[in-house]
């Protein structure tokens, strides 16, 4: 057994042992249309630092100025997303859970909810007196309410998303004979293959020259895949499938370019940003989220070279996007704790708010309707609107609670993979690694 | 006498490679926090222009006023506790005989082993339940951030070791003075023990000061959050500003260097004489 593994059942036993008798966690007897969220007092944990953390802060205090139930939400910063899993998990096992309101991915969410962490938040959406209008309810992007909903239960509500993007250097694809990203895996690696020989004439450090620099990350995995028409589950949901065909493809595919010295392992957190903005590689695959970034990291970079982005290389007739993002879970409280929760989350996401928080965080709203007011937005920021017109071509990650452990099996295949391990062998192992972990 | 000298230029060369490895990082970390952003990412090994701005920056918008202060607080409630409860938990094992003393130091012992990662959930129930049923809070304030470190197996470990080794002669001494177990302690064992009370201290100061997991569980506002919080910052989901966390982590890393500037001659001897005498 590995060393990770161990830990992570000694973990277990202890949160299982410790964990002593749950205390009494509210249930929703009352009607929730009776219930009176006058004067509540909720928290809200969230990951996000500088500029984000300030425009969260900022709508929070408008909301609680705002409110007509006089409810005062309190923002708190609680470390990164692991950080606030381990908080909840503690906070659970120990009854004591301060927050009203969560930050989650899909898949931590759902282990709250197995631990009785987190509520329905069906309930509060179909709620004629609380909940939202069917005129509301369609302005949703259905496929983002969708990655929340684990069979027939909202686990979490989507205040944002983001997607798996393909940015490009256009000046230095230009000198190498190319004007455009590539349409296929083939074009792809040739154009890889292409940069390795001829640096880009802005790099200042021509010994490094690369068409791709890998961040071992499953999101990145699962949009190679994705764009290959494949899947990391089967078409039923609840079994992985990563033997496939499409999963083989890419890991032959990424084992090739690294044998060839076209791509290479990003050693470091972002040194992808650093070399892509710096002229050092020709692709970076990353999140929309880090738009802003890549856009000022070329502009001090003092490079200015033109750069775009794309959906990752596809293979079938339509592409396909990975799209993720964390959602907001409704902590288990009060009924009227929780009203307040979700009444926030409401306002929180309606489309004015949406258009401010976009504006702040470059994530994509998840209402219909901000589009409109988001239009002066897309012309002062073309990369941006150029995604957003990916949205429709969305698929999602699985939404497993034990999807955590597999993200590490994936990252363990694929540095394997490029350091030349068999891949027919790789996939079967992880194939029946990662369904041991759906075993109960 | 050649081969001799030869030998010594070869573990000389040996000791500088080492020192250069383990001294690059630091170096990065300093001229990195003086470079633009941009130097930063193109990974320039000296800055053009210092920029002296980015420890302004660094410290308003991390609000490393604020971490700096509670870490500090916090440190020193932490070593001077871990000090206390150590010398008086190794004292008893290295000198007094009674029933059972092996058995109990083969038990802190063995707390060596448990990985901290393990103890954190226990802690936080432990925390927990005294924050609801003692008087004063202990979440969201200092107890929780360092009582709950006040005693340290190694520390205990550390300072037995060293007692173990006093002579006997001082005791037989002291009592013919008159003078028991305490004052034996306080005013004999204690003076003699400087080397390793501030090897001791030294090792719980960076420990606290590095502390980022723990604080974050059981703090929920920045009332009482240490500077590793701080340093986080400067990391988001879209980027990192490296130049921005450097000058953070030469302020974070200051007060450690510090420190262990004033106290590095004690520092080795504290652990050369207990591994020694162990």
């Amino acid at each position: 057994m590995k060393p990770k593994s161990a830990m992570t059942l000694v973990w277990c036993a202890l949160l299982w042992a410790c964990g002593g008798e749950q205390e009494a966690v509210y249930e929703q007897q009352t009607s929730l249309e009776s219930l009176d969220p006058q004067g509540q007092k909720i928290v809200f944990w969230y990951q996000h630092t500088g500029q984000r953390e300030d425009a969260l802060q900022e709508l929070i205090a408008d909301f609680n100025q705002t409110n007509r139930y006089g409810i005062e939400v309190r923002g708190e910063y609680m470390g990164r997303y692991g950080d606030i899993y381990n908080k909840m998990n503690v906070g659970i096992q120990s009854g004591s859970l301060a927050a009203s309101l969560v930050v989650a991915y899909q898949n931590q969410a759902r282990a709250y909810y197995q631990a009785d962490g987190i509520v329905d938040i069906t309930p509060y959406v179909n709620s004629p007196q609380w909940g939202l209008s069917p005129e509301e309810r369609s302005d949703y992007v259905q496929a983002f309410l969708e990655q929340d909903n684990i069979g027939g239960v909202q686990i979490g509500f989507p205040p944002n998303r983001s997607m798996e993007l393909l940015y490009y250097n256009v000046d230095w694809l230009r000198e190498l004979g190319y004007d455009g990203p590539p349409a296929t895996w083939d074009d792809f690696a040739a154009m890889c293959r292409l940069a390795q020989e001829h640096p880009f004439s802005k790099n200042e450090n021509p010994a490094r020259s690369l068409g791709f620099l890998l961040d071992v990350d499953a999101s990145r995995f699962a949009a190679m895949v994705f764009s290959r028409g494949g899947d990391l589950v089967d078409s039923t949901g609840s079994a992985y499938a990563l033997d496939s065909p499409e999963v083989k493809a890419v890991l032959e595919l990424l084992q090739e370019l690294a044998r060839d010295g076209a791509i290479d392992i990003a050693a470091e957190r972002d040194v992808e940003v650093n070399e892509f903005v710096t002229g050092q590689i020709l692709f970076s695959q990353d999140s929309s989220s880090g738009l802003p970034f890549y856009k000022s990291g070329i502009e001090d970079s003092g490079l200015a070279f033109e750069w775009g982005v794309t959906h990752p290389p596809q293979t079938g007739s339509r592409p396909v996007v990975d799209v993720y993002g964390a959602s907001v879970s409704l902590c288990a409280g009060t009924p009227e704790k929780q009203l307040a929760a979700w009444l926030f989350l409401k306002w929180f996401t309606a489309p004015e708010q949406q258009a401010r928080w976009v504006r702040a965080s470059n994530y994509f709203p998840v209402r219909k309707s901000t589009a409109r007011e988001l239009e002066s937005y897309f012309e002062e920021n073309p990369h941006y609107g150029a995604a957003f017109g990916m949205l429709d071509y969305g698929k999602s990650e699985p939404t497993m609670a034990g999807y955590e452990r597999v993200r590490r099996l994936i990252r363990e295949a694929m540095i394997e993979a490029i350091e030349g391990g068999d891949v027919e062998q790789l996939v079967e192992e992880l194939q029946r690694a990662a369904n041991r972990t759906l075993e109960p | 006498m050649a081969t001799r000298s030869g030998k010594a230029r070869l573990i000389y060369c040996g000791l500088s490679l080492g020192g250069l490895t383990a001294g690059f990082p630091f170096a990065w970390m300093l001229l990195a926090s003086f470079m633009s952003r941009g130097e930063s990412l193109r990974r320039a090994l000296l800055p053009e222009r210092v920029q002296w701005d980015n420890y302004i920056e660094a410290w308003q918008e991390a609000d490393f006023g604020l971490y700096f202060e509670n870490s500090l607080i916090i440190a020193i409630l932490q070593v001077s506790g871990t000090l206390l409860f150590s010398v008086m938990a190794a004292y008893p094992l290295a000198r007094m005989q009674f029933r059972g003393r092996d058995v109990v130091f083969t038990g802190v012992l063995a707390t060596l082993m448990i990985p901290e990662a393990v103890t954190i959930v226990p802690n936080f129930l432990v925390v927990t339940w005294l924050h609801r049923n003692t008087p004063f809070a202990w979440l969201n304030s200092w107890p929780a951030l360092t009582i709950p470190f006040m005693a340290s197996a190694f520390s205990i470990f550390l300072l037995r070791q060293f007692m173990r080794g006093l002579p006997n002669e001082l005791w037989d001494a002291a009592r013919i003075e008159g003078a028991g177990h305490v004052r034996f302690l306080f005013q004999i064992a204690v003076p003699l023990c400087r080397a390793p009370l501030l090897t001791v201290g030294m090792f719980t100061f960076i420990g606290s000061w590095n502390a980022l997991a723990w604080p974050l569980l059981v703090t929920n506002t920045p009332d009482w959050r240490p500077i590793a919080v701080g340093l986080q910052q400067f990391a988001s989901e879209a980027g990192t500003e490296i130049h921005l966390q450097m000058a953070g982590a030469v302020i974070a890393t200051a007060p450690v260097l510090l420190a262990y500037f004033f106290i590095q001659r004690e520092f080795t001897e504290g652990i050369s004489i207990s591994g020694l005498k162990g």
